[in-house]
C-alpha cells in the first residue's frame, strides 16, 4: 500500500509540476561555468565571438581539380540529396546523363528528406559521409562549422572556373567570411500569385500587380469593397514560408539586417535585430490587414503545403492574392488545368514579383546548394567538382529548370532549350529569375547566416501566428527575439 | 541452493543471446544517453563539455517540456480508456460462435496490419477538408471538419490525433483481449447462471476478473505508446497548429522538424531519458494498481 | 440477429478509413482531384498503384522488407525460446533481478536508442547493410514474456519425467517444449513479422543507399510528392499494406489461438 502511495505521489508530482520553472529549455547550457573548447569566448550573450572578416583560406582543405586527370579507373562517388518525386526523377536523369557521357566518374544518388539527409550527415563519421551533399540554404553556417567540407571557392580558383554567368545573388547566398562555400543548384524564391479575373472585376489592371506593402493593402481593400473576392490576400505562417522565410525576405527588401555581423556574412552572428521598428511595422501591417478582414490567415500550411494557394481557388470565400514559392507555379497550373475550380483557371493566374517594404526589388534565394565533402583524397574532390560543374552547367540548368520549375542559377541557361521554350510559352515562369537578378548588390541582399536558423524560423512562425491572431506585436517579437538569441548563444558557445 | 548453482551455466548459455543483444542495442544506448544528458556538445558531437546533473532538472522544469508532458498525458487520457473500452467491446461483440464470425474477427483485427505511418496517412487523407471524405459526411455535426479542418483547429487537433491512434491500436487490443476472453472457462459462466446472475453480473463477476491480465497488459502498452507518440504528430500536425502548438508531444519536442533542440545532443538525450523515466513510473504505478485486481490462473 | 447488425455496423466503421483510401488509390490522378469525395469507385484503374510502384521502386523495397522481416522473425523466435526456457524451467541466483531488467528494457523509447545505435552500427560498418537492419532487432522482451507464459503452463510432470529419462535442456526445448508451444510461437512470429515490416525509425536511420531501403521508407518519400500527385501516397499505402492484410486474413485464427493457448491451463 505504501509503495502505491509513493508511486501515486510520484505521478502526482509529475502532473502537478506544471508549476514549471517557466524557463526555456534552451536557456540551459549558456550560463554554466565550464571549460569550453579553446578559442571560445564563453557564453556571454553580449561578448562578441572572435570576429573574423575573412577565414584563412589555407586552413581549409584544398581542391586540386587537376587530380582527376591522373585517376586510374573509375571514381565512384556518392551524392546525398533531398529531392523526391518528380524532382528526384529529374536529378536521376541528369546524373545518368553525366555517368554515360564519360567514364572517369560514376555518381550514385542517395535520397531522403533534407532533414534526414542533414541529420545523417551530422551524425556520421567522416568516413561514412558522401562525396557530395545537397543541403538547403539555412544550413550554411552549420556546414561551415562541421569543418568537413572543401569550399568550392577553392575549386573555382584552382580551375579558373568562370562564374560570371551565375546570378550574383544566387552565388552570394552561399558566400560568407570571404569564401564561396558551395554552388547554388536548385533555386526558388517567393512570388506573388494573383487571380487576374478578380483584378479585372475589382477595376484593377491585371498586368500590374502590387509591389509595395501599401499597394498590397490598398488593392486588397479595393478587391474586398468591390465584392470581387472575399479576401484580398491569403496569408500563412508556415515556418519555411510565410512565418519565417518571408520575414527574412522583407528585411532584405527593406535594406536591413536580420542578424548582426552583417547578417552573419562578415563575422559570426550573435543576436537578432528583427525586433526593431521595421520588424514591428511589417508585422503590424499584416496584423492590421487580418483585423480589417482584407487578408485571411489560413494557418501553418502543414497540411498540403498549398493551403494559401488553395484559398485562391476556394469556391465560397476565395482570396485574390497570395505569396508562395516560385516552385509551386508548375503544380498549381497543372491542378487548375483540370478546370474544376470555377473562379480561377490556369490562364487566370498572374505571377508578379514578391511585394515588400517600399516596393524594393530583390529577394533571397531558397532551395539548396551543392557541397564537396572533404575526404583528404584529391581524386575524389576533383571528381566531385567535375560533377558539380556539370550540374550547374548552362544546358543542364536549362533542363533542370524546365523539368522542375526551379530557377536556373545562371542567366545563360535561358538561351538553351528546353528552358528557352518554357519561358517563351509561359512568361510567368520568368518572374522568379528576373527578381533574383534585380537584387541589389549589398550585404543585406544575402540573407542571414546563423547556425540555428531553422529553429529560429520555427520561433518566428509561432510569433507570426500569434500576431496574426491579434497579439501585441512588440511584445511578441521581443519574446521571439529572446528565444532566438538564446538559441544563437547556445549554438555559438558550442560550435565556435 | 544446489539446483540454483547447477542451473546457472545452462541458464547463462540460454540467456546470453538475448542479453547480449539487448545489452548492446538497448541498455548501452540508455546508459550512454544518461551520460550524454549532462553534456553540451557541438553539432557533430565531437566536442562536449560537462554541465552537471542539474541539466536533468532544468530540462524537466522547462516550460517546453512541461507543455509537452501535458500534451502527452492528455493524449494518454484520451487514448487509453477509449482503446480499452473499444477493444473490450469489440472482443465481446465477436465472442460468439456465429456463422461467418471469422470474417468479422478479421475485420476487427485488421488495423494491426497498419504501421504508424500507414494509419496516420490514412487519417491524414481522410481529414483534409478539401479532399477528405469525412468533411462531406459529418460537417453538419462537427463544423470544424470542414472549416478549418480538424487538424488545423487548435481545439480539435489533439483529439483528431487521438482518434487516429485509437483506430490504429484497435486490432492489437482486440486480439489480446479476445484471447483473454476465450480462455475464460465456460463452467464459470454456467455456474453463475445457475446462481441466478444476470448478464451484467456475469460480466462483472466472471468476465472482468478473468480478463483482467489482458486488460492490464493492454493498459501498460497503450499508455507507453501514448507517451511515446511521435509518428502521428509528425505526419498529421507537425506539432502545431501555431501558436498554441497543442499537439507537441515529448518525442516530437525532441525530434520534430521545428524542434528547438534538434542539434543539441545533450538536451535531446536528457529529454529522452526523462521520457523513459516517466514511462517507467507510469508502468510501475499501473502494475501496482492492478496487481491486487488481477487474477492469474496459476 | 441484432448481434449481426451490430457486427456489420462496427465492421463498417472500423474498415471505413481503409476503404476510403483504397478507393482513392484506385482512381487515376485526374479523378482523384476532380472527384475526391466519391466513396464509390469512379473509373477503377490500377494506374495510380502502378505509378506508385514504379516511382517508388517499390518492387525492390518490398523484397528488402520481406527478407529483413523473415530474418528478424526467425531470430526473435530463437532468442525468445532460449531466454524463456531459462526463466521458466531453470532456477539461478539473481533470476528475479534479471527478469525485472528485461521488463524495463521494454519501456525504453526508440528515440533514446536510435541515435546511439546508429553510431554503433557505423563503427561496425553496418550502415546500409542487411545486418544493420536485422541484428539490432533480434531480441525481443515481448517475445520472451509470451513464450515464458506458455512454458509456465506446461505440466511440471512432463519435465520431471523427461529429466528422469536423461533428457537434457536443449533436447527438451527442441523436442518437447517448442512443439507444444507451436501456436504461441506462431503468434509471436506473426507479431514480429508485422512489427518489422512496419518499422520506420530504425531503417530510416541506418540505411543510406537506395538498395537496402524498406517499403515504409519508400512510402514516406512518396508523401513528399507534389500536390497533383498526392494520391500516389494512397497507391503506395495500398502496396505497402496489402501483403500484410493477406497474411493477416490467412493467419488470423492462429493468431488468436496462439495467444489463448498461453493463458489456458492444460
Amino acid at each position: 500500500m505504501r509503495r502505491t502511495r509513493l508511486l501515486g505521489a510520484a505521478v502526482a508530482l509529475i502532473l502537478v509540476a506544471s508549476c514549471s520553472s517557466g524557463e526555456s529549455i534552451v536557456s540551459d547550457g549558456d550560463d554554466k561555468d565550464t571549460t569550453t573548447s579553446a578559442g571560445s569566448s564563453g557564453s556571454d550573450t553580449t561578448a562578441p565571438a572572435e570576429t573574423t572578416t575573412t577565414v584563412a583560406a589555407d586552413t581549409l582543405p584544398d581542391c586540386p581539380t587537376a587530380a582527376l586527370a591522373d585517376a586510374t579507373g573509375t571514381v565512384d562517388l556518392t551524392f546525398w540529396h533531398g529531392m523526391s518525386g518528380t524532382l528526384e526523377e529529374e536529378l536521376q536523369a541528369l546524373t545518368d546523363a553525366y555517368n554515360s557521357s564519360q567514364s572517369k566518374v560514376k555518381v550514385s544518388l542517395v535520397g531522403g528528406s533534407y532533414e534526414e539527409t542533414f541529420d545523417k550527415y551530422l551524425q556520421s563519421n567522416q568516413g561514412n559521409r558522401p562525396d557530395l551533399m545537397q543541403s538547403p540554404e539555412y544550413t550554411l553556417q552549420a556546414l561551415i562549422d562541421t569543418e568537413s567540407v572543401v569550399p568550392v571557392g577553392k575549386c573555382i580558383d584552382e580551375s579558373g572556373f568562370d562564374t560570371s554567368a551565375f546570378i550574383p545573388a544566387a552565388l552570394a547566398a552561399y558566400e560568407a567570411q570571404g569564401m564561396q562555400w558551395s554552388l547554388p543548384f536548385n533555386v526558388s524564391n517567393p512570388v506573388l500569385f494573383y487571380n487576374k479575373k478578380v483584378f479585372v472585376a475589382a477595376g484593377l489592371d491585371p498586368e500590374k500587380p502590387p509591389t509595395s506593402l501599401e499597394e498590397l493593402a490598398s488593392y486588397s481593400k479595393q478587391i474586398v469593397d468591390s465584392g470581387a473576392a472575399k479576401y484580398g490576400l491569403a496569408l500563412e505562417s508556415g515556418f519555411d514560408s510565410g512565418g519565417g522565410w518571408f520575414i527574412e525576405q522583407w528585411f532584405c527588401k527593406a535594406g536591413e539586417y536580420y542578424v548582426d555581423g552583417d547578417n552573419g556574412r562578415t563575422s559570426r552572428a550573435t543576436e537578432v535585430l528583427y525586433n526593431n521598428a521595421s520588424g514591428v511595422e511589417m508585422l503590424t501591417f499584416l496584423q492590421q490587414m487580418v483585423a480589417d478582414q482584407t487578408a485571411v490567415n489560413v494557418g501553418d500550411n502543414t497540411q498540403s503545403g498549398y493551403d494559401n494557394l488553395l484559398k485562391l481557388a476556394d469556391s465560397q470565400e476565395p482570396a485574390a492574392m497570395t505569396i508562395a514559392t516560385s516552385a509551386s507555379l508548375g503544380p498549381v497550373l497543372d491542378v487548375l488545368g483540370g478546370g474544376q475550380f470555377p473562379n480561377i483557371g490556369s490562364g487566370d493566374v498572374g505571377v508578379g514579383p514578391m511585394p515588400g517594404p517600399n516596393g524594393n526589388p530583390g529577394v533571397l534565394i531558397g532551395g539548396a546548394s551543392l557541397w564537396v565533402v572533404d575526404h583528404d583524397d584529391p581524386v575524389r574532390a576533383a571528381a566531385a567538382w567535375d560533377f558539380i560543374t556539370f550540374l550547374t552547367g548552362a544546358e543542364q540548368q536549362s533542363q533542370w529548370g524546365a523539368g522542375t520549375g526551379y530557377v536556373p542559377v545562371r542567366s545563360d541557361a535561358l538561351e538553351f532549350e528546353p528552358y528557352k521554350s518554357t519561358l517563351a510559352n509561359d512568361p510567368r515562369f520568368a518572374v522568379a529569375g528576373e527578381q533574383l537578378e534585380a537584387s541589389p548588390d549589398a550585404l543585406t541582399s544575402a540573407g542571414p547566416v546563423v547556425g540555428p536558423l531553422r529553429a529560429m524560423r520555427a520561433v518566428m512562425a509561432v510569433a507570426v501566428a500569434a500576431i496574426l491572431g491579434g497579439a501585441d506585436v512588440q511584445a511578441t517579437l521581443d519574446d521571439a527575439a529572446q528565444q532566438s538569441n538564446a538559441l544563437i548563444s547556445d549554438y555559438n558557445a558550442l560550435n565556435d | 541452493m544446489k539446483r540454483r548453482l547447477r542451473d546457472l551455466p545452462p541458464a547463462l548459455a540460454m540467456l546470453v543471446p538475448s542479453m547480449a543483444l539487448l545489452g548492446v542495442w538497448t541498455v548501452y544506448p540508455l546508459v550512454k544517453a544518461i551520460r550524454t544528458g549532462h553534456l553540451d556538445c557541438n553539432l557533430t558531437a565531437t566536442k562536449c563539455r560537462d554541465v552537471g546533473w542539474d541539466r536533468y532538472v532544468d530540462v524537466f522544469t522547462s516550460r517546453q517540456f512541461q507543455d509537452a508532458l501535458m500534451v502527452s498525458v492528455k493524449l494518454a487520457l484520451m487514448t487509453v480508456p477509449a482503446g480499452l473500452l473499444l477493444g473490450l467491446g469489440l472482443a465481446m461483440l465477436a465472442d460468439k460462435h456465429l456463422r461467418g464470425i471469422g470474417f468479422f474477427r478479421t475485420a476487427f483485427a485488421s488495423t494491426v496490419a497498419t504501421s504508424v505511418a500507414v494509419a496516420s496517412l490514412v487519417w491524414f487523407v481522410l481529414l483534409q477538408p478539401e479532399i477528405g471524405v469525412l468533411s462531406d459526411l459529418f460537417s453538419g455535426w462537427i463544423p470544424a471538419l470542414k472549416n478549418p479542418g480538424l487538424l488545423r483547429d487548435p481545439d480539435t487537433a489533439l483529439p483528431a490525433i487521438a482518434v487516429s491512434s485509437v483506430w490504429a491500436g484497435l486490432g492489437f487490443t482486440f486480439i489480446v483481449i479476445s484471447a483473454g476472453l476465450q480462455s475464460v472457462p465456460k463452467e464459470l459462466y454456467e455456474s453463475a447462471l445457475v446462481d441466478g446472475a444476470g448478464s451484467w453480473r456475469r460480466f462483472t463477476n466472471v468476465t472482468l476478473p478473468m480478463v483482467s491480465p489482458s486488460l492490464m497488459f493492454i493498459t501498460v502498452v497503450l499508455t507507453t505508446r501514448a507517451l511515446q507518440t511521435y509518428g502521428e504528430v509528425a505526419l498529421l500536425t507537425q506539432g502545431g497548429p501555431n501558436p498554441e502548438r497543442p499537439t507537441t508531444t515529448i518525442p516530437y519536442l525532441i525530434y520534430g522538424e521545428e524542434s528547438l533542440i534538434r542539434n543539441n545532443l545533450g538536451l535531446k538525450s536528457a529529454a529522452a531519458v526523462l521520457l523513459f523515466l516517466i514511462c517507467l513510473v507510469f508502468a510501475l504505478l499501473q502494475f501496482r494498481m492492478f496487481d491486487k485486481r488481477v487474477q492469474y490462473s496459476r | 440477429m441484432g448481434r449481426y447488425v451490430l457486427l456489420v455496423v462496427v465492421s463498417v466503421i472500423v474498415l471505413f478509413p481503409i476503404w476510403a483510401v483504397l478507393m482513392q488509390a484506385l482512381k487515376n490522378g485526374r479523378d482523384s482531384l476532380d472527384h475526391p469525395r466519391s466513396l464509390l469507385p469512379v473509373d477503377l484503374t490500377f494506374e495510380t498503384i502502378r505509378e506508385a510502384w514504379t516511382q517508388g521502386n517499390l518492387g525492390r523495397l518490398l523484397a528488402n522488407s520481406l527478407f529483413v522481416s523473415v530474418a528478424v522473425t526467425i531470430g526473435v523466435v530463437i532468442t525468445s525460446l532460449l531466454a524463456a526456457y531459462a526463466f521458466a524451467f531453470l532456477d539461478f541466483p539473481g533470476k528475479g533481478l534479471v527478469f525485472a531488467a528485461f521488463l524495463a528494457t521494454m519501456l525504453v523509447p526508440a528515440e533514446v536508442t536510435v541515435v546511439i545505435n546508429r553510431r554503433t552500427a557505423e563503427s561496425l560498418g553496418w550502415v546500409s547493410s542487411y545486418q544493420g537492419l536485422i541484428v539490432p532487432s533480434l531480441a525481443s522482451t515481448f517475445g520472451v514474456f509470451l513464450v515464458r507464459q506458455m512454458f509456465l503452463q506446461l505440466p511440471k510432470e512432463l519435465r520431471e519425467a523427461a529429466s528422469l529419462d536423461g533428457v537434457g535442456h536443449l533436447r527438451y526445448l527442441w523436442e518437447v517444449a517448442a512443439p507444444l508451444s507451436r501456436p504461441t510461437l506462431g503468434a509471436l512470429g506473426l507479431f514480429t513479422f508485422l512489427g518489422t515490416w512496419n518499422a520506420y525509425l530504425w531503417p530510416s536511420q541506418v540505411i543510406n543507399d537506395d538498395d537496402h531501403k524498406t517499403v515504409q521508407i519508400g512510402l514516406a518519400s512518396l508523401r513528399n510528392a507534389d500536390i497533383n500527385h498526392l494520391n500516389l501516397v494512397t497507391g503506395g499505402l495500398v502496396i505497402a499494406a496489402l501483403p500484410i492484410f493477406v497474411i493477416l486474413v490467412v493467419f488470423q485464427r492462429q493468431l488468436v489461438r496462439g495467444l489463448t493457448a498461453g493463458a489456458v491451463k492444460g
